[in-house]
């Protein structure tokens, strides 16, 4: 405690230990709810997992049935092969577009500032709502996309209606949504790069791509792991799109494992094998991310 | 309230006092709430009830409830409505009762509600409708079947208010179009695909207005095969519930039916996304769907009529939904007299309901009255859907798996299956493997 908060304090009367208590009553506004909604229900999910429970009566303890159930389900399966599809799309699109909106922006071209706000502006609009946005601009008879990818002579593509294109779809609209965050993270990260360094490279006589390579590219490492890592934690619970824009279909091509967990919990009531598949996924999302940071340790 | 002044003049709070006006401020907070939620001795007493219906339907639902407060104004009794979404109803009722608070009564369909009746969440209405004085003898026989468990002593757990079926609805400036008699809609499989190729539209190869409206994946094409399935002799689950997918080969017949439309009639596409709309701006001819759709294409002038579904099998059936009203478990079950009292005026006066709402009324000296045609949206768009009701029977499978059967559902087991065969990806037989093998797993768990 700082020498300043002593005086105060002793100019008030109180002890240290007097002040340590007030500290933990101040904490407590904060930690006792949180302990109440947020570490309770994650341990009772834990919990649940492990038996049959449908909120009505007490959970059944049914040991590991729930996770022996999801091995062999093949919607399970097909749910997390979908999100690793979808990594594999949205993390690369968000992180590489990110970083060239933000290369763009940071020129300062005339009007760049009207950019600034456009590129990051679907990222305030509620997901829900950029997916029945996107419902109609990639219908596939009456949607824009369509209508000006026929400019090309593209036919008709069933982005949301055919099991081949589904995936891709709902992955378009989350690109567009997650995009902005991105961008305004590597931005930031671009202006902090001191201008006599890149000034240096060109007395150097460093290109435009060496300059990029080898001064703005390192110094971009640790928002670029932290970019991927927080798009790819988001990818891994992608829900919203999935659930207004397909609801999982065409046969559970567009589904992920948190819209799964939705079916298995809310709409048919199993709460100890929904909580089961929740375990899954949080195993998944743990180890990518152990991975991840394994990975770019030595870099960062 | 607990206040310190500091020495440089300013007022502060303590803890203790800091906590004495949080917790008074949520008792304050906390207080309407709990007055309005149960009435006092003395106090009208407040039923509570939730509803799902949020469409044009929803509207009437609240005007018959609007009614009831008005004539009970004087009596002791008002009803206070609250909409739920529909896909977190149970979830919402099953955390209330959980909790000691649910609803006196809200919606139900029959058959769905096995698990609910396992667990006591609804309760057996036998009793109380013979106390409240209710005419069960004025219900349709099928109505009451419909809305008793076999699996749980075959007891009544929900009050019949609606009827409804899946009937063809046909855009009338297509049939003129296409030079056709709309007084004589389609009535058996071949003249439908007549009339579905008279009015299909196609730009080279492609269906861009579908005689048949379907989806590719979804509701449409799994109800049409449920329907089209029992009509060719499948049964989704014997009539003793111990043996699913009797006669699989018809199941497999109808399958075939369904992808013959989009790939070898080319009278349907998969490229609708919303059936609702796409039917409603011209992009389908023959459109077969619910009751609940009436308000909203007459509101909006669309020129069609309704017609009986066509016989396309051996059986003349179509799907069945049937809506009513279930009374939940209470702490005080005092409540449920004065509950099944106003269930009791609800569809004692359900005239409204069942003309200008949704779908054909379960009371015999409803249907009997002679302005019952007369009432409501014309008889050429709502007769068929009280006319059908006599052959609507493919409804629920009342057991705790019953959502896995359920034939008008986009997202539960059987539509996902059956997508997979709409889309190419599972051949029919692997198809019927696994729903054959998941149904009688549902089976034997009763």
């Amino acid at each position: 405690m700082s020498a300043a908060a002593h005086s105060v304090d002793d100019a008030r009367g109180r002890t240290p230990r007097e002040i340590d208590k007030a500290g933990y009553v101040l904490v407590a506004f904060f930690a006792i709810p949180f302990f109440l909604f947020n570490i309770m229900p994650v341990l009772f999910g834990f919990y649940v997992a492990f038996t049959r429970w449908s909120i009505v009566g007490s959970p059944k303890w049914e040991g590991l049935r729930n996770f022996t159930r999801a091995f062999n389900d093949q919607w399970v399966a097909v749910a997390f092969k979908n999100i690793l599809l979808y990594g594999l799309i949205i993390v690369p699109c968000v992180t590489v577009l990110g970083l060239l909106f933000a290369l763009f922006v940071n020129k300062r071209y005339p009007l760049s500032g009207l950019a600034r706000t456009l590129f990051f502006a679907p990222t305030v609009v509620s997901a829900t709502v950029i997916g029945l946005v996107w419902v109609w601009l990639l219908d596939t008879q009456f949607g824009l996309v369509n209508h000006y990818l026929s400019f090309f002579g593209i036919d008709n593509i069933p982005w949301l209606t055919s099991t081949r294109w589904s995936l891709v779809g709902v992955s378009i609209a989350s690109v567009w949504w997650d995009l902005g965050l991105a961008f305004v993270l590597f931005l930031a990260a671009l202006q902090d790069i001191p201008g006599e360094i890149n000034d240096a490279a060109i007395v150097d006589g460093a290109n435009r791509w060496q300059r990029f390579r080898y001064v703005i590219l390192p110094h971009l490492r640790p928002v670029i792991s932290m970019v991927v890592t927080l798009q790819l934690i988001s990818t891994l619970r992608i829900f919203s799109q999935v659930y207004v824009m397909t609801n999982g279909g065409p046969a559970s091509s567009s589904s992920s494992p948190i819209h799964y967990i939705y079916s298995m919990a809310i709409v048919r009531n199993l709460f100890g094998y929904a909580s089961a598949i929740a375990i899954l996924l949080f195993a998944l999302i743990l180890a990518i991310t152990f991975a991840q940071r394994f990975l770019l340790k030595e870099r960062v | 309230m607990s206040v310190r002044t500091t020495l440089n003049g300013t007022s502060a709070l303590n803890r203790r006092g800091l906590l004495k006006t949080a917790g008074a401020a949520a008792a304050l907070l906390a207080a309407p709430r709990l007055a309005t939620r149960r009435a006092s001795a003395g106090n009208p007493i407040e039923i509570v009830h939730w509803s799902w219906l949020a469409a044009s339907d929803g509207e009437i639902w609240a005007r018959m409830i609007a009614d009831f407060n008005e004539a009970h104004k004087d009596k002791g009794v008002q009803i206070k409505m609250e909409v739920v979404p529909e896909e977190q109803y149970v979830t919402k009722v099953l955390a209330a009762v959980a909790t000691g608070k649910a609803p006196d009564f809200g919606w139900g369909t029959a058959g769905k509600g096995a698990q609910l009746a396992r667990d006591e969440v609804v309760i057996p209405l036998d009793d109380l409708v013979a106390k409240a004085g209710l005419d069960i003898a004025d219900f349709s026989a099928s109505s009451i079947a419909a809305s008793r468990y076999p699996k749980y002593d075959n007891k009544m757990f929900m009050i019949p208010m609606d009827l409804m079926s899946l009937q063809p609805e046909i855009n009338l400036d297509h049939v003129k179009e296409a030079g056709l008699d709309a007084a004589n809609p389609p009535a058996d499989g071949a003249t439908l695909l007549e009339w579905a190729k008279a009015m299909t539209k196609r730009d080279g190869d492609k269906v861009t207005r579908s005689g048949i409206m379907m989806t590719g994946s979804g509701v449409q094409p799994t109800v049409t095969w449920g329907i089209v399935a029992e009509q060719m002799g499948f049964k989704r689950a014997s009539d003793d519930l111990k043996t699913a997918c009797v006669n699989p080969e018809a199941g497999k017949q109808a399958m075939q039916w369904v992808l013959d439309l989009f790939d070898k009639h080319k009278v349907s596409t998969r490229d609708v996304t919303d059936r609702y709309k796409a039917f409603g701006t011209g992009q389908g001819s023959i459109f077969w769907t619910g009751p609940w759709t009436l308000n909203g294409y007459v509101g909006q002038k669309l020129p069609f009529k309704t017609a009986l579904f066509p016989k396309i099998g051996d059986k003349h059936v179509t799907y069945f939904e049937g809506g009513g009203l279930e009374l939940y478990q209470q702490s005080d079950t005092g409540r449920y007299e004065a509950t099944m009292q106003a269930v009791k005026w609800l569809s004692d006066n359900s005239f409204l309901w069942t003309t200008v709402g949704r779908g054909a009324s379960p009371r015999k000296s409803i249907l009997e009255r002679p302005d019952y045609k007369t009432t409501g949206n014309s008889w050429d768009v709502r007769g068929a859907f009280v006319d059908g009701m006599d052959f609507a029977s493919v409804g629920e499978i009342p057991v705790v798996n019953g959502p896995n059967f359920t034939i008008y559902s986009g997202g539960n087991f059987l539509a996902k299956t059956l997508e997979g065969v709409w889309s190419g990806q599972t051949s029919i037989d692997a198809a019927m493997t696994q729903i054959q093998t998941q149904w009688q797993a549902d089976l034997d768990e009763g």
